[in-house]
């Protein structure tokens, strides 16, 4: 546990000592977000907000985990993580995924909705269905960036990897948070919402199980 | 000709499948009329393909367990997977225009078939971006693993949710229990068979191939 949360925190430090990341991705998200409202003139209709959100998020998501590995390919970080077991490096990069993506999620919510309005009707069953989002991707994605970080340079490779092993969660996700912004039935939804979650856990399991032999060289 | 049986048997139900899948008789059923036939032809084939894409499961487990030489196994497995997954769509696509009047519908069925189509093919292009063997063999066999979970969720779990218009689905008409009559069953258990003996021949043979180029290469 403790070295999971050293490497939570080396993170953000390291990130922050490289700050024009997290500014680069909020551009990213804007010009995305300005993009789609100006190919998209007249206001959007619910279904459409929905389905521009998860595009953008999802895609802004997938630049975000991509640099999960890139200190690690320096060769001075590989030495700094000899003594680290491979599973607690990937619980602390998912970790640290977790909670950026998430923020990630809140600032493309209010980017998003400062240009093309908010029709959600039920915010706590959003942030919800938010924050379930950002745990399975974050698996996914950490777990992809590592397979491509060893891959070598492929800049598409992160892209089509981790997209079709999204499309389970982005499919139910998108469903659900419709919902959530016509008005949420806590009780008709449970359902989905356990099933977000069960994929969610599941993708952590194996990212979890399959890691360290990707780590080993 | 070791190991020739097998391979007879298997032409033999094709052949079988097709000659008595096209002349034999079927229920006449609304809407799906003949295009019932397909039947014969696209689910063995998707059946052929679950147990190749199982068999790639199993050799990218057994390479990651520590032996690179079933990497070769895991590869030609997913490569035969692919191409009874395009026949598949393709037969699937010519009887969806017939019925539902559209070559491609946003069914979750489909919708699964498509991904996992995108899935494998990242696989192939994931291990063609990766020039040293033993690395090659280590990230295909993670990324094959995850692959194939997901894709159980997606064609297996999915549309159990959501409402599908394939048959067997939410109601619709399915070809088991009552469409399936006992014509049909002489035909459609000999086809599954048959199409897996010949997944598992076009297999074993690229496998062949690939083994003496990589003896080759060494």
């Amino acid at each position: 546990m403790k070295s999971i949360s050293k490497i939570v925190v080396l993170n953000f430090k390291l990130e922050w000592s490289e700050r024009r990341s997290y500014f680069s991705l909020l551009i990213y998200v804007l010009s995305t977000v300005y993009l789609s409202n100006l190919v998209f003139k007249e206001q959007l209709s619910v279904q459409s907000w929905n389905a521009f959100f998860w595009v953008i998020f999802l895609f802004a998501a997938v630049q975000a985990a991509y640099r999960s590995f890139s200190y690690e390919a320096d060769q001075r970080f590989l030495l700094y993580y000899g003594w680290l077991k491979p599973e607690h490096l990937i619980l602390g990069k998912i970790a640290y995924n977790f909670i950026y993506l998430w923020i990630l999620a809140l600032c493309t919510t209010a980017v998003f909705g400062f240009f093309a309005g908010f029709p959600i009707e039920d915010p706590w069953a959003f942030i919800t269905i938010l924050s379930l989002s950002a745990l399975g991707f974050s698996a996914i994605l950490t777990l992809v960036a590592g397979i491509s970080a060893k891959a070598g340079n492929n800049p598409a490779l992160p892209a089509i990897l981790s997209i079709p092993l999204l499309y389970p969660q982005i499919l139910t996700l998108s469903h659900l948070s419709e919902r959530s912004l016509t008005g949420f039935d806590w009780e008709i939804n449970a359902r989905l919402i356990l099933v977000i979650a069960l994929l969610a856990l599941v993708s952590l399991l194996l990212a979890f199980l399959l890691f360290p032999y990707l780590w080993r060289d | 000709m070791k190991g020739i049986w097998w391979k007879a048997i298997g032409v033999a139900l094709v052949l079988y499948s097709i000659i008595q899948g096209l002349l034999g008789p079927v229920p006449a059923l609304d809407v799906l009329n003949e295009t019932i036939r397909v039947l014969y032809f696209h689910v063995p084939m998707w059946f052929s393909m679950i147990l190749m894409l199982l068999l790639s499961l199993i050799y990218s487990i057994k390479t990651l367990r520590g032996n690179l030489k079933w990497d070769i196994y895991a590869e030609q497995f997913a490569r035969t997977a692919f191409l009874l997954a395009l026949l598949g769509l393709t037969t699937g696509m010519v009887w969806a225009r017939f019925t539902w009047g559209a070559f491609w519908t946003n069914d979750p069925k489909l919708q699964g078939t498509a991904v996992t189509i995108l899935t494998y093919l990242a696989y192939f292009i994931l291990r063609n971006s990766v020039e040293d063997p033993h690395k090659r063999s280590r990230l295909a066999g993670v990324y094959n693993i995850f692959a194939f979970v997901m894709m159980i969720v997606f064609i297996g779990i999915l549309p159990r949710i959501t409402d599908s218009l394939h048959p067997g689905m939410g109601g619709n008409p399915g070809f088991n229990e009552y469409d399936l009559d006992d014509n049909m069953r002489r035909v459609f258990y000999p086809a599954v068979v048959g199409w897996m003996l010949m997944g598992l021949w076009i297999s074993s043979l690229s496998i062949r191939i690939q083994k003496l180029k990589y003896a080759q290469e060494n």
